[in-house]
């Protein structure tokens, strides 16, 4: 089965349920963790998982042929990124930060002066800890499409994808492009929150973003008793999502974080009985 | 006018709370304008008790491609698109375009001029509404499944701007998303300082040295505030020696306290809390305005 671990709240402890709820799985079973918080990976560091480069990311960039390049700046004008500079009479300049290598560009030359090149937006690494196999994206500093990394790594894993009893997803805060980018093709969507009003207005969101993506949602309710829980039991109840763990802040878990381990709990067995792993 | 801008790769280690806090206290000396730049996730107003936005615009920064009849000559789109958001419907033999993925680029309508429409979207809410603290608040929120938020930042961004040049406020503090990528970079961009806010953990660290990797692509001097400084002291050390390492200067250390919690709870900013919290941010305003 594939689930994901996300949240719409940062710092809920998407990541410390993701890397529990598979180190738990993988007392019997072969695992594959995807880390799709490309914009800052962090489930090695929890995991104590020591990985290696298994493959770069890069997307297309124009390259430009100046003997063939007419000046008639098209390239420019088809740019909805503004990545092409174009001053009439000269060469056409190329922005490489802003190009999401969408290619509008080579299509629109009428003069065939611009071929295919490669840029570099980020690397894919890949390590192992017993049953668990870990692949993190990773996007390089500067870019701005963190989606096209969240991809890269979803085609980099489909061949291997059946050698897995399960694979889980962890999403990054938030629920633009990369995170609806990792949603997609899950079947189950664990939304990870916390009682408060912002756990509260964020999780709202995501799951109205599983809603639309058509992804079946569960709540694990974390930090349960920092402040009054009714807040999500309420959303939980509205939006008729069941609430299937809840977890006390414990300042054993807050120690075994800051010291970068994964964590035990009675609720994370809860978790994978209710979703059936 | 100047901005200063919040940032700390990694979500919840209590940028918001701290921008809020802050933000309270520098404008019992300066006319500020609050903004809310992480648009996927806007939160920010709740922390000033803001639960419904005045002045309201939808406002469209992003195209999304349409399909009509006449595309049935072009199966050709669906590997031109780079966002894999193009398949082909063998019942209608038609170009389906799947709108979550689709980033609006119009690579596929140079292809298939007529039988594809690019049309503007209305992908986010933009308002802004008064503080009970005497200075106001912009903030947006991304229409749910929609891009674009770089744009919507750089939207919510030029907002504020006239917004304090209309009521001659000298500082826009930002709070910005989680994250390094296209919604962070647009809130960092032409910044005059940034904070970055993390916790003495390793993904806390990590993440900071991320977000400060974009930080410095712009070269837009920045400082360190250590958030729950108390719950391990010897990684505090650590984050302590990455930045005398890397001549980074700590603006200030905050100890993990249930105030923070209730702050939240009751819709307040932790110094709205406890008074002790005013001589905390206080200094923490005076260090951050001298930089």
């Amino acid at each position: 089965m594939k689930i994901a671990i996300t949240g719409g709240k940062g710092g809920t402890g998407k990541s410390t349920v993701a890397t529990a709820i598979a180190s738990e799985l993988a007392k019997t079973k072969k695992i594959l963790l995807l880390d799709m918080d490309v914009d800052c990976p962090n489930d090695d560091l929890i995991l104590g998982i020591k990985q290696k480069k298994s493959a770069d990311v890069e997307n297309m960039i124009p390259k430009f042929d100046f003997d063939k390049c007419i000046k008639c700046g098209k390239c420019s004008s088809v740019c909805r990124e503004h990545a092409i500079v174009f001053v009439p009479g000269k060469n056409p300049i190329l922005i490489p930060e802003q190009c999401t290598g969408c290619g509008a560009c080579k299509i629109a030359c009428p003069a065939g002066a611009i071929s295919k090149s490669k840029q570099k937006i980020g690397e894919i690494f890949k390590g192992k800890k017993g049953n668990i196999t870990l692949v993190s994206g990773r996007m390089k500093a500067g870019v701005e499409e963190s989606s096209l990394i969240v991809n890269a790594v979803k085609r980099h894993v489909k061949c291997m994808e059946k050698d897995f009893d399960h694979v889980l997803i962890d999403t990054a805060a938030g629920t633009h492009c990369p995170v609806i980018a990792a949603l997609m093709g899950t079947e189950i969507g664990i939304a990870v929150t916390e009682p408060t009003p912002l756990g509260a207005h964020d999780m709202d969101l995501i799951l109205e973003l599983m809603k639309e993506l058509g992804i079946s949602s569960k709540i694990v309710l974390n930090r349960s008793d920092i402040a009054d829980n009714k807040i999500i039991h309420n959303i939980a109840k509205k939006r008729n999502i069941p609430l299937i763990a809840e977890i006390p802040y414990s300042k054993e878990i807050a120690k075994n974080y800051s010291n970068g381990k994964s964590i035990e709990h009675p609720a994370i067995n809860k978790i994978i009985n209710e979703v059936s792993l | 006018m100047k901005t200063l801008t919040i940032v700390s790769g990694k979500g919840g280690v209590g940028k918001s709370s701290i921008a809020a806090s802050l933000a309270v206290m520098i404008s019992k000396q300066k006319r500020i304008v609050a903004v809310d730049c992480d648009v996927d996730a806007s939160n920010f107003p709740l922390l000033f008790g803001v639960s419904q936005l005045d002045k309201k615009e939808r406002v469209s920064t992003n195209y999304k491609a349409f399909v009509n009849n006449k595309a049935k000559n072009c199966k050709n789109i669906v590997d031109i698109c780079a966002f894999s958001a193009i398949s082909w419907n063998e019942k209608n033999e038609l170009p389906e375009i799947n709108h979550f993925l689709c980033e609006g680029c119009g690579a596929c309508k140079l292809l298939c001029k007529e039988g594809i429409t690019l049309k503007k979207v209305k992908n986010a809410v933009v308002g802004q509404s008064e503080t009970k603290y005497g200075f106001p608040i912009v903030s947006g929120q991304l229409e749910m499944g929609e891009s674009g938020s770089g744009n919507v930042v750089e939207f919510v961004k030029s907002r504020a701007r006239k917004l304090a040049e209309k009521t001659g406020a000298e500082l826009i503090i930002v709070d910005s998303s989680a994250g390094i990528g296209c919604p962070v970079i647009a809130s960092v961009r032409e910044s005059d300082f940034v904070i970055g806010v993390t916790e003495p953990t390793p993904s806390g660290l990590s993440d900071l040295k991320r977000v400060f990797e974009v930080v410095d692509h712009f070269g837009i001097p920045h400082g360190i505030i250590i958030n729950k400084h108390d719950i391990n002291p010897d990684f505090t050390r650590k984050i302590e020696q990455f930045a005398k390492e890397s001549s980074i200067p700590i603006l200030g250390k905050l100890p993990y306290d249930k105030d923070f919690v209730r702050a939240v709870v009751s819709l307040k900013p932790v110094v709205e809390i406890n008074p002790k919290y005013h001589k905390t941010f206080q200094d923490l305003s005076k260090t951050v305005l001298n930089k």
